[in-house]
């Protein structure tokens, strides 16, 4: 997620921001060994600057100017297109392709360091080897402009970084100093003001790269636990498409579940347990509703077998067990999500014709001149979602709403700016807290 | 599957799902559901439609009717045994429902 690895990458840079006297950090006294370390950092720097190149580029496209619109001919491509973000892209490229230096080797990435400066380059690079996946051109075709944006403040935020940290390293023997040190700097700054112009957008934190969720295997767990378990591998299993029948077994389960849970979560959490007792009700209305929908496509027993875990173990659970808050949370995080995605099968089902409906026999066929009549139709298939009732009741009750993502620059934005203009307390200066 | 075996089955369907609807408490009514499932298993989920209209409220007449057609499903060719342990799964069914 690029949450993550960004705010690792301002971490570390923050914390290498505030060691001034990084000389005798490099090394003791062996200017041969400064070197060697020196090298090290560079090949770590070369690293951050590649995704930082990288990231901008992404960004470029969707970053408008903030100045206002001529009343321009539009077959003319627009030349001033943010001015700003187009010297910081080429200022990162030109560091990028000018440093001797080559990028860290994913050994040099993966293996911990014993200096203490050294680590920290290490762990930035490794957040921005890491941060490439988030920023790719095929995840980035979602971003929107205000994303961009927070990307490119972003951008420019830890370009100022290296900028300082390279002004700071500068004695160290055989350091290499970034090409252009000084237009990137500037250019770093005049995105940052132009980004500050208009409202980013940090949703683009829950961006990115993830990793796939995995059902929990082993052994049930003890008590409330093995429920979660069990409903955690239902979700997982419910990634492909259930019969019908199955998933009228899946949604009995999610019934019964809900409303045994109901009595538990009313001693923690009132508004809770009105929530899950309006689900029940849901889910028994869908039950009833998917009685005339059939349709033998799909499969869905390991999703089946696991809502029948879920079912059993709720059931073996003593009544005067207490279900703390966070495990109601993590009930309700999985609720939702199944909700969500039990709404996208029934629709995706129909949608597909695996799921069809069951209608009263129309009419037999008479006249054929056959000894035995069959019935003629038993099911038809839904030619609009809509015209199905148990898909209106998805839609109405049974997918959650979007809950409104509060998306704040969070700590780590503020603590490297912050950390940017850091000095060093005077010598000698008293502090303000008493000494022990 | 011919038209009497159909309306049997519609028959038999219908009652256990209003029997379902009917239940005192949501454990009853997912047993019901449980019968309701296991008839539309043994007949490979090949059933027509409910038909739930001017059913009676009375849970002990539905029960005996729906008792009654899935027992006649054996004269349609479903195995006997089926037949019994779905009879089964209903009397259970009605035992958790009478409480």
């Amino acid at each position: 997620m690029y949450g993550e690895n960004g705010a690792q990458m301002r971490t570390e840079l923050a914390a290498l921001l505030r060691q001034h006297r990084v000389m005798h950090r490099l090394a003791a006294d062996s200017p041969t060994e400064r070197a060697e370390v020196g090298q090290e950092i560079l090949r770590y720097r070369r690293t951050l600057l590649t995704w930082c190149a990288q990231a901008i580029r992404v960004a470029q496209p969707l970053t408008f100017p903030n100045i206002p619109q001529k009343p321009a001919d539009p077959f003319r491509a627009t030349s001033d297109h943010g001015a700003a973000m187009s010297e910081l892209v080429r200022a990162l490229e030109l560091a990028r392709d000018q440093a001797t230096t080559t990028a860290a080797s994913s050994t040099a990435l993966a293996t911990p360091s014993l200096n203490d400066v050294v680590e920290h380059w290490r762990l930035a690079a490794r957040a921005a080897a890491l941060a490439e996946h988030d920023t790719a051109p095929d995840l980035a075709v979602h971003l929107t402009a205000s994303q961009a944006r927070t990307i490119a403040g972003d951008v420019a935020a830890i370009s100022q970084a290296l900028v300082v940290l390279d002004r700071r390293y500068r004695n160290t023997p055989g350091w290499e100093s970034l090409a252009g040190c000084d237009r990137l700097g500037w250019a770093a700054l005049a995105t940052a003001l132009d980004v500050s112009l208009g409202q980013p957008d940090f949703s683009v934190d829950q961006t990115g790269w993830r990793p796939r969720t995995k059902p929990i295997r082993g052994p049930a767990k003890p008590g409330v636990l093995g429920v979660l378990q069990a409903e955690h591998n239902l979700l997982v299993r419910l990634k492909s498409i259930p019969n019908a029948m199955n998933l009228r077994l899946i949604v009995d389960s999610q019934r019964l579940l809900t409303s045994q849970l109901v009595p538990y979560a009313e001693r923690v959490d009132l508004d809770l347990a009105e929530q899950w007792r309006a689900r029940a009700a849901t889910y028994s209305r869908i039950q009833r509703e998917l009685r005339n929908v059939g349709g033998r496509l799909g499969n869905g027993a390991g999703a089946t077998a696991e809502a029948s875990n879920a079912v059993s173990r709720m059931k073996a659970l003593p009544a005067g067990a207490v279900i703390e808050p966070r495990m109601l949370g993590g009930f309700q995080t999985l609720f939702r999500r199944i909700d969500e995605r039990i709404s996208d099968v029934l629709e995706a089902g129909v949608e597909r014709g695996a799921f069809v409906q069951r209608v009263t026999v129309p009419r037999l066929v008479s006249g054929e001149g056959r000894l035995v009549q069959p019935v003629r139709e038993r099911f038809v298939p839904v030619t609009r979602p809509a015209d199905l009732e148990v898909i209106r009741t998805a839609r109405k009750h049974l997918r959650p709403r979007a809950e409104p993502a509060v998306a704040s620059p969070g700590a780590s934005r503020v603590d490297l700016h912050a950390a940017l203009i850091h000095r060093p307390p005077k010598k000698g200066a008293q502090s303000d807290v008493p000494g022990l | 599957m011919l038209l009497p075996h159909a309306q049997t089955l519609a028959h038999a369907r219908s009652y256990v799902a209003a029997l379902a609807d009917h239940a005192l408490t949501i454990e009853a009514s997912s047993a019901y559901e449980r019968v309701l499932l296991e008839l539309d298993r043994v007949h490979g989920d090949d059933c027509p439609a409910l038909n739930t209209d001017d059913l009676t409220d009375d849970r002990d007449i539905l029960l005996a009717v729906a008792s009654s057609d899935i027992g006649d499903l054996e004269n349609y060719g479903v195995d006997p045994l089926s037949v019994e342990l779905i009879l089964a799964m209903l009397v259970d069914a009605q035992g958790l429902d009478i409480g």
